[in-house]
């Protein structure tokens, strides 16, 4: 293997990484703030990728147009499904493995019902963006710089988000001590309401970036789930920069481990390494021990 | 007894589950008081508080302030009422800074335009908060902690404090300042309530006390009343 | 819960045995016999399963890597060591309780229900691609076939017993006789002071409070016994079917399935995963036509039973006959 091939594959890794890291900051937000494991979030990835698909293929919605209505429609999806589920479960006794087993009904069921509305044929979006750029020996196609791109603007907005609105100190607090937050003021159900939406935006984000590539069918999601679920343990589950981080990593690491092994190893490489570092560093590997 | 009631509580009754942490409560507290609620361990004074605030489970009895019945009002409106808290073991957003602590504290939509001014008082009245504006708080000492909850608690403009247990792991040199800071809240105007174990201490600071015992209110008084009570000897002492 | 059974108890447990002994006497269809089969394999998987997650306050959602590893394992063993399948089965289930405690020893270690819950699926998907993976001992996807039947054997009284595709008969005596087997070891656990003191610190946990008792190797063993049982499921599957594919005998969706059956009938009940076994089942072939709205149903009925009868079916009956008591009496 040439140093420029390497090159190349870890630089595929980190924006694959970038993708994963959605997924993995939208599972990270939700367990954040309402210590939710959301089987279903695969769904929103999948779902948002119809979307997308449905509007900028089907109705030949200009894609500029296309994506922010797709990202919206999974974010009311997400304000819905905590609603009607999650929102009633919280409150009762054994909410912590009740609101696990509604989010795995919710996850085939919607799958099941995107595969009688929809089919079970893959659904492929074309390139928003044609063309290559050479940097040195290294060949990228413009699309995976676009996804780059797209993920880095949107892990800055979160983060400005998180660290400068009214709503997101509001989602910390919440966080933190759900108790102290609703003390001072801030009406928690609204908060979980608004981050599971946004959690499913960020799904939907991934969907929209990543559909040109990998197409969309009605079980694209669980793979996506398991990714996501590797990267949280490898940042700490409920750690949003924890998450990025640990998207990166996953999207280098698969990136190599597919390299010196072949492809339909990247999973095992994936699950592989979660399961050593639930063994070494439960906290995940860039967080500090919980005292 | 004051002759008009800022708080009333009512027969209040707390159930965990199956578990009654209180049983037919009743309290009054005036404008301006500073009112203890005594008890050992276990004996539902923390909850007390919580219940006012709407976060423990009640059963039965009414919560009446100023005319409106707070059983009924979710926890995070509470400060729109004028009413903050100060939670047990000052349970701050450990990993945001003290500023961020602090503004939080005005978060609420009733004295949100007023951040502000409210952060110059109440930076005035703690000056260390600006000093240490931005470490981190879960990283400060318990009594600056403390400070913190308290200045937070402050800045929602509130007309009565409840405090949980302020005292709670607090060095005996700190514990006289917070006693002092919650004089100078009380000076302001504020009603203060808060809970404690120790009865001499409570007395420092308090004018009326109820003593809780097993759940229910077994002996209410002034400090003198109180400390001279054969039943605080029982309670503590088992005698 | 687990006072001594009382005598209206037992005669439930003889007449459901009973009954299920005396099903082929009333019919011989085999289509019949087959769907009660799967129940009862479906019936140790979910009970099981239950072992952990409902009594030992284990939340696992891989359970099917065993499934898998038990049907493959026997599967592979009896094909390639030619060895009868009367042996491979136990083995087979040996080798599941082995990985078993692989994936136990970890998520002991962790305290925390997401963190256990995201290993197990993790671990159940590498089983998945790995068999998949290894095309040229498993044949993958293109599906393991030619795995040898259990031989037969002479019955005094009753004469050749042949276990073929055409008679289903002696398949549903072996998979009944398993399935009390493994519902009776369940029970013993369960009723056991290891059980009891489980069930008591399950409690406390979910209250997240802890009682300074250290069951740690006992909770161990019960994943281990656990993997076991649904080892031997796995394994009588694999000899029954005669076909493996590893979508089929590891794939997320019999995982799925079981927890619905558990959810359905009534989770940390020893009824419950069976009567959510023999209605889920029931159902699946009820609903052949309309396969398509399978999945569909199941998900919805975890959601319902979830948001409205949390603790399942089994619990709604001795409601139903206080109600019918109370009316009856006023």
């Amino acid at each position: 293997m040439t140093f420029a091939i390497f090159l190349e594959q870890v630089i595929n890794g980190i924006i694959i990484g970038s993708m994963y890291a959605l997924i993995g900051s939208g599972i990270a937000l939700i367990y954040g703030t309402m210590r939710v494991l959301n089987l279903a979030h695969g769904e929103f990835y999948m779902l948002g990728g119809y979307f997308i698909f449905f509007l900028a293929v089907t109705y030949g919605v200009p894609s500029w147009l296309a994506i922010p209505v797709a990202v919206f429609a999974t974010f009311i999806l997400g304000v819905l499904i905590q609603r009607l589920t999650i929102h009633y479960l919280l409150e009762k006794e054994g909410w912590l493995f009740s609101t696990i087993a509604v989010t795995l009904g919710l996850s085939i069921f919607l799958q099941n019902a995107a595969l009688l509305m929809f089919g079970e044929q893959f659904q492929s979006v074309p390139y928003y963006i044609d063309g290559m750029v050479e940097i040195g020996s290294i060949r990228l196609p413009l699309q995976r710089l676009l996804i780059f791109v797209v993920a880095v603007i949107t892990i800055a907005a979160m983060t400005f988000i998180l660290k400068k609105t009214r709503l997101g100190w509001a989602i910390r607090a919440t966080s933190q001590d759900r108790d102290a937050a609703a003390v001072v003021g801030i009406p928690a159900h609204r908060i979980y309401l608004i981050t599971f939406g946004i959690a499913g935006a960020l799904g939907a984000i991934a969907a929209a970036m990543l559909a040109p590539i990998y197409a969309i069918n009605p079980w694209s999601g669980l793979p996506i789930l398991l990714k996501g679920f590797v990267v949280v343990i490898l940042g700490g589950l409920g750690s949003f920069p924890g998450a990025i981080v640990g998207g990166l990593f996953l999207g280098v690491v698969e990136a190599i481990g597919v390299q010196l092994t072949s492809s339909e190893w990247r999973d095992v490489i994936a699950f592989a390494l979660m399961i050593a570092v639930i063994w070494w560093r439960p906290w995940g590997l860039f967080g500090k021990k919980p005292s | 007894m004051p002759d008009t009631a800022m708080l009333q509580v009512r027969d209040l009754n707390v159930l965990y589950g199956d578990y009654q942490v209180l049983w037919d409560v009743s309290m009054e507290v005036g404008q301006g008081e500073v009112v203890a609620v005594l008890g050992p361990n276990g004996s539902g004074k923390s909850t007390v508080l919580k219940a006012i605030m709407g976060l423990a489970p009640v059963k039965s009895g009414a919560v009446m302030f100023e005319g409106k019945d707070l059983t009924k009002v979710p926890t995070h409106e509470m400060v729109g009422l004028g009413i903050s808290m100060v939670l047990e073991r000052r349970r701050l957003f450990s990993q945001m800074t003290v500023r961020e602590n602090v503004l939080l504290g005005a978060y609420h939509r009733s004295v949100n335009k007023e951040t502000k001014s409210r952060l110059e008082w109440v930076e005035n009245m703690f000056p260390i908060l600006a000093e240490r504006r931005d470490q981190v708080a879960g990283r400060m000492s318990g009594g600056e902690q403390q400070m913190v909850a308290i200045a937070r608690s402050l800045m929602s403009k509130p007309r009565l404090l409840l405090m949980d247990e302020p005292y709670l792991g607090l060095a005996p040199r700190i514990v006289k300042q917070i006693a002092d800071m919650i004089k100078r809240v009380n000076q302001e105007g504020i009603t203060v309530i808060f809970n404690e174990q120790n009865v001499q201490l409570s007395f420092g600071l308090s004018d009326r006390g109820y003593l809780l015992e097993g759940g229910r209110v077994v002996l209410s008084g002034t400090g003198d009343e109180m400390i001279h009570s054969d039943v605080i000897r029982r309670v503590y002492l088992g005698a | 819960m687990f006072q001594p059974l009382k005598s209206w108890q037992w005669l439930l447990i003889a007449t459901a045995i009973v009954v299920m002994a005396l099903v082929p006497l009333v019919t011989r269809n085999s289509y019949l016999l087959h769907v009660f089969i799967l129940t009862m394999i479906f019936g140790i998987f979910a009970s099981a399963w239950n072992l952990v997650t409902g009594f030992a306050g284990l939340k696992t959602f891989g359970h099917h890597a065993f499934f898998g590893i038990g049907a493959y394992a026997s599967a592979l063993i009896s094909i390639n060591a030619g060895l009868s399948p009367w042996l491979t089965v136990w083995i087979a289930a040996l080798v599941a309780t082995v990985f078993g405690l692989f994936i136990g020893l970890p998520i002991l270690r962790i305290n925390s229900m997401p963190h256990v819950a995201i290993v197990t699926l993790g671990f159940a998907e590498i089983v998945r691609i790995v068999i998949s993976n290894l095309q040229s001992i498993t044949r993958g996807e293109l599906g393991l076939w030619g795995i040898p039947a259990f031989e037969g054997f002479n019955l005094p009284w009753i004469g050749e017993v042949n276990f073929t595709p055409a008679d289903k008969l002696p398949y549903y005596y072996l998979i009944l006789v398993l399935l009390i087997a493994s519902v009776a070891v369940i029970a013993l656990i369960m009723r056991s002071r290891t059980g009891l003191a489980m069930i008591a610190m399950r409690d406390a946990e979910e209250a997240a409070e802890s009682l300074g008792v250290n069951l740690t190797r006992q909770k161990l063993l019960v994943f281990g016994v656990s993997a076991f049982l649904v080892g031997v499921a796995g394994a009588f599957y694999a000899h029954y079917i005669s076909i493996l594919t590893p979508t089929a005998a590891v794939g997320i969706d019999l995982m799925i399935l079981v927890i619905a059956m558990a959810l359905v009938g009534g989770l940390s009940t020893l009824s419950g995963p069976l009567v959510g076994a023999l209605i889920l089942t029931g159902a699946v072939e009820l609903m052949r036509d309309l396969d398509d709205y399978r999945l569909l149903v199941y998900g919805a009925m975890v959601i319902l039973i979830v948001m409205f009868l949390p603790k399942g079916l089994v619990t709604l009956a001795p409601m139903l006959t206080r109600r019918f008591a109370s009316h009856s009496s006023s």
